[in-house]
């Protein structure tokens, strides 16, 4: 792997685990946010290899405690969202490129779905090490989920679009280009 | 306006996602509802139902019912009524009774106080109570009333 792509993977996941670390409220997070926005700049490889190293060392140092058996689980669902960031952006430059509020629609689905499909994942986790009942557990949990997903749907329909713009410009290159609004 | 198939697959996620979650939160109240629905059962020996309803005739005649109140076995009727409103008493040890002195923020005021009284089911009419409400002990069932009124029998 070329330096500069190592000192870029490094740098992203320091950033991920930087602010897994910090306090927040529970389910709150902006892993998930950065993870899609490294798959959708730099591809799906990137995505996947910053959300997985994420969650590998995030299981060891969470304030929360030691991953365990739920490690694995965050790694693929982490993973997942970077690799559909990067996936995301290819369908877009195959087709016309959304115009923003789209776009915003588009990510903001997408992450609902992503987050839903990690809580999901996770708790089977919880389920295969505590021996109960699947439906049971989600249930549980609802109002967790809900939080999650509502938090990360509502943060990548209003923060996406703002940080692609920003780390065009940063990069120095036309990372995005989308269709004006019709006025 | 033809939507591309990436969106239409996006929007499909979307769906099944504000179903799963409808879903969930409906199963968690399912849940909530069975578990207090047990709870109940377990004291079902040691609970009871009345109904209680605060009247506040002088001040703009709304009625306010609280049937099938569960309250502890035992229970007098100034628990009770804490257990529907916020009740402000004082207790005179000369009596050796508590004084209610609002409801809900209702004071007595001037001639017009917080009477309560109780259903006669073999008289069928509301009796006043002769005692002070931590006094008189409920029992299942019963009806009982909080009026804010001039004492009919004064």
């Amino acid at each position: 792997m070329h330096a500069k792509n190592i000192a870029l993977l490094v740098m992203m996941t320091s950033l991920c685990v930087g602010i897994q670390l910090t306090p927040r409220p529970p389910n709150i997070e902006f892993t998930s946010l950065i993870c899609f926005l490294t798959g959708f700049l730099f591809g799906s490889f990137f995505g996947v290899s910053v959300g997985a190293l994420t969650m590998l060392l995030n299981g060891f140092l969470s304030p929360w405690g030691f991953g365990a058996t739920n490690i694995p689980f965050q790694i693929l669902g982490m993973a997942l969202i970077g690799f559909v960031g990067g996936v995301y952006r290819k369908s877009c430059t195959r087709t016309a490129n959304p115009s923003v509020r789209w776009f915003s629609l588009e990510v903001s689905l997408l992450a609902a779905f992503l987050t839903l499909f990690y809580d999901l994942i996770t708790t089977i986790s919880y389920v295969m090490l505590f021996n109960v009942n699947i439906i049971m557990a989600l249930i549980s949990g609802a109002w967790f989920t809900i939080v999650h997903v509502v938090s990360n749907t509502v943060l990548f329909g209003t923060a996406l679009i703002v940080l692609v713009r920003i780390s065009g410009n940063v990069l120095g290159e036309r990372t995005w280009s989308y269709q004006k609004e019709v006025s | 306006m033809e939507l591309p198939k990436r969106s239409l697959i996006i929007l499909g996620l979307g769906w099944l996602v504000s179903l799963a979650l409808v879903s969930f939160v409906a199963g968690y109240y399912y849940m909530e509802f069975r578990n207090l629905n047990e709870l109940l059962e377990q004291y079902e020996n040691v609970t009871m139902e009345v109904n209680i309803c605060i009247e506040y005739k002088e001040l703009n005649g709304t009625v306010l019912w609280y049937n099938n109140t569960i309250i502890p076995l035992g229970c007098n009727l100034l628990q009770a009524t804490k257990t529907v409103a916020l009740v402000n008493s004082t207790y005179s040890p000369a009596q050796q009774a508590s004084f209610v002195d609002a409801i809900n923020g209702v004071w007595n005021h001037g001639a017009i106080f917080w009477m309560w009284q109780h259903w006669d089911d073999t008289q069928e009419k509301w009796e006043y109570g002769n005692v002070g409400a931590d006094i008189y002990k409920l029992t299942k069932n019963e009806t009982v009333r909080w009026r804010y009124e001039i004492p009919s029998y004064t």
